[in-house]
């Protein structure tokens, strides 16, 4: 593996180093029109009277994770594992939402592994991902798997979102975002499908994992919603 | 803002952008890997063979790539050794530049080990392996065993941990290690951890002439809920 880097380094570092000392005689020379900001209409801004705004940023990249919660019910969101705090974060629904009063609880085991991009309308998609949760009270395994940016299970794009939370340098994804129709999962045993949503937070990012804050989500069409919750084991790791 | 501070700042920001090369391609030189694997049972006795299953093994990652596999399982059964049903198994993994990681989780439900001798309504194996800046680390938190019997003797009342390395010996059988931990890895650059829940060694005593027990042979094994992950170079 080592030795692959280096070969890596060595067979690109000598134009890497020609195109940087390039770059940076380009950008120093006396280049105004270049720098002129493009106007608001071809940068998709949505102006009104009260001036432009800009159309939603995508911090584009790759989400990783996977572990256990355990969520208890809690409606009061008083339970010493409930990330009641981040909860509503990014306009996020308290559970259980208006649309399903039922809570999932018990263990709750998951992995994934999702890639965002943005469609050329701005909007956070997922270009590909696998999610795999499993609900142990319930014996249930949901799967959702995107490939080249659409649902494997419905043909839809999944739209996806990320927010900064309430602990310091915290960021959250929720993968089939509410206002997009969510996403479509698969439910096994049975193997029908359902509306999904995965919402994970990745509260200590570049620290050694045994702090316990990272947190996730699971709300399923039919069975109902964890809550925010802690990991009880496992990591969400935010790597854009 | 005029026309020359705006070259100024192109100027900058182009410098900028070198350097975020230079420390890209020194970040690169760190050169990492990541692996993991989930399964839910496995059997090697001289009465049955069943191999490990539902098996999930993380695909081999380069570059900053990341990945996800699972196995599911309804039931399985293996006559007069193990029957247990809801199995899964889960394992994901990505490189990054800030941070390397890897997680496993393994489970199986209404779990009958040798007709009654060991039963328990569920176990979880849940590891996790990262490396960041600050070093290499592991651990089995999550990893429990819900209602466990061993031999008639209850080990736990509801979903409980076990401590690393439990030891009970089966009479007539071999022993058991429950929570079963291996750590791999310097913890600087390298880490990883094997957790399996239950882990059966069955034995037959190696006699002296005299009748007397020289030692103990291993004849097979049994194991239930396993979950690997790691880091390194």
């Amino acid at each position: 593996m080592m030795h692959k880097h280096r070969s890596f380094i060595v067979g690109f570092g000598l134009p890497a180093v020609a195109l940087a000392g390039a770059l940076v005689v380009i950008a120093c020379q006396d280049s105004s029109p270049l720098l002129a900001p493009a106007p608001a209409h071809l940068r998709g801004d949505t102006c009104g009277g009260s001036g432009c705004v800009p159309p939603p940023t995508c911090i584009t990249g790759k989400w990783t994770g996977g572990g256990r919660i355990d969520p208890t019910g809690d409606a009061a969101r008083t339970a010493a594992n409930d990330d009641a705090v981040d909860e509503p974060d990014g306009g996020q629904p308290p559970p259980p939402s208006a649309t399903n009063a039922s809570f999932i609880t018990g263990k709750v085991t998951f992995g994934f592994n999702v890639f965002l991009g943005s469609d050329p309308s701005g909007q956070c998609i997922v270009n590909k991902g696998e999610i795999e949760v499993n609900g142990h009270a319930l014996k249930l395994a949901w799967h959702v798997s995107i490939h080249d940016g659409v649902d494997a299970y419905d043909n839809r794009p999944v739209y996806a979102t990320t927010f900064s939370d309430h602990h310091t340098g915290g960021v959250c994804l929720v993968v089939g975002t509410s206002s997009t129709n969510y996403m479509t999962a698969r439910v096994n045993p049975q193997g029908g499908t359902e509306l999904a949503q995965f919402e994970v937070c990745d509260n200590d990012r570049g620290q050694p994992q045994n702090s316990r804050s990272d947190a996730m989500r699971w709300r399923a069409q039919h069975e109902g919603d964890t809550g925010l919750t802690y990991l009880t084991g496992g990591n969400v790791v935010d790597h854009s | 803002m005029n026309g020359k501070s705006m070259q100024w700042m192109s100027c900058l920001a182009a410098l900028g952008l070198v350097g975020g090369l230079t420390a890209g391609f020194a970040a690169t030189g760190v050169a990492q890997s990541v692996a993991g694997q989930a399964y839910g049972t496995y059997v090697n006795t001289p009465a049955a063979t069943s191999g490990q299953s539902p098996l999930a093994v993380l695909p081999a990652l380069s570059g900053t790539d990341g990945a996800e596999a699972d196995a599911e399982g309804s039931a399985l059964s293996v006559a007069n050794t193990l029957s247990s049903d809801f199995l899964n198994a889960i394992t994901s993994g990505a490189l990054g530049t800030a941070e390397t990681g890897a997680q496993s989780t393994a489970s199986a439900a209404d779990l009958n080990i040798l007709n009654g001798l060991i039963t328990a309504d569920e176990v979880v194996a849940n590891v996790v392996s990262s490396s960041t800046a600050n070093g290499a680390v592991s651990n089995a938190d999550g990893s429990t065993f819900a209602n466990l019997v061993v031999a008639g003797v209850p080990i736990t009342s509801g979903d409980a941990p076990v401590a690393p390395n439990t030891n009970i010996t089966l009479p007539g059988v071999g022993y058991v290690v429950l929570n079963e931990q291996i750590p791999t890895g310097d913890g600087v650059t390298s880490s990883g951890m094997t957790v399996n829940m239950i882990h059966v060694f069955e034995q037959t005593p190696i006699l002296g002439l005299l009748g007397q027990v020289l030692g103990y042979q291993t004849l097979g094994e049994i194991i239930v809920g396993s979950a690997t992950s790691s880091v390194g170079p």
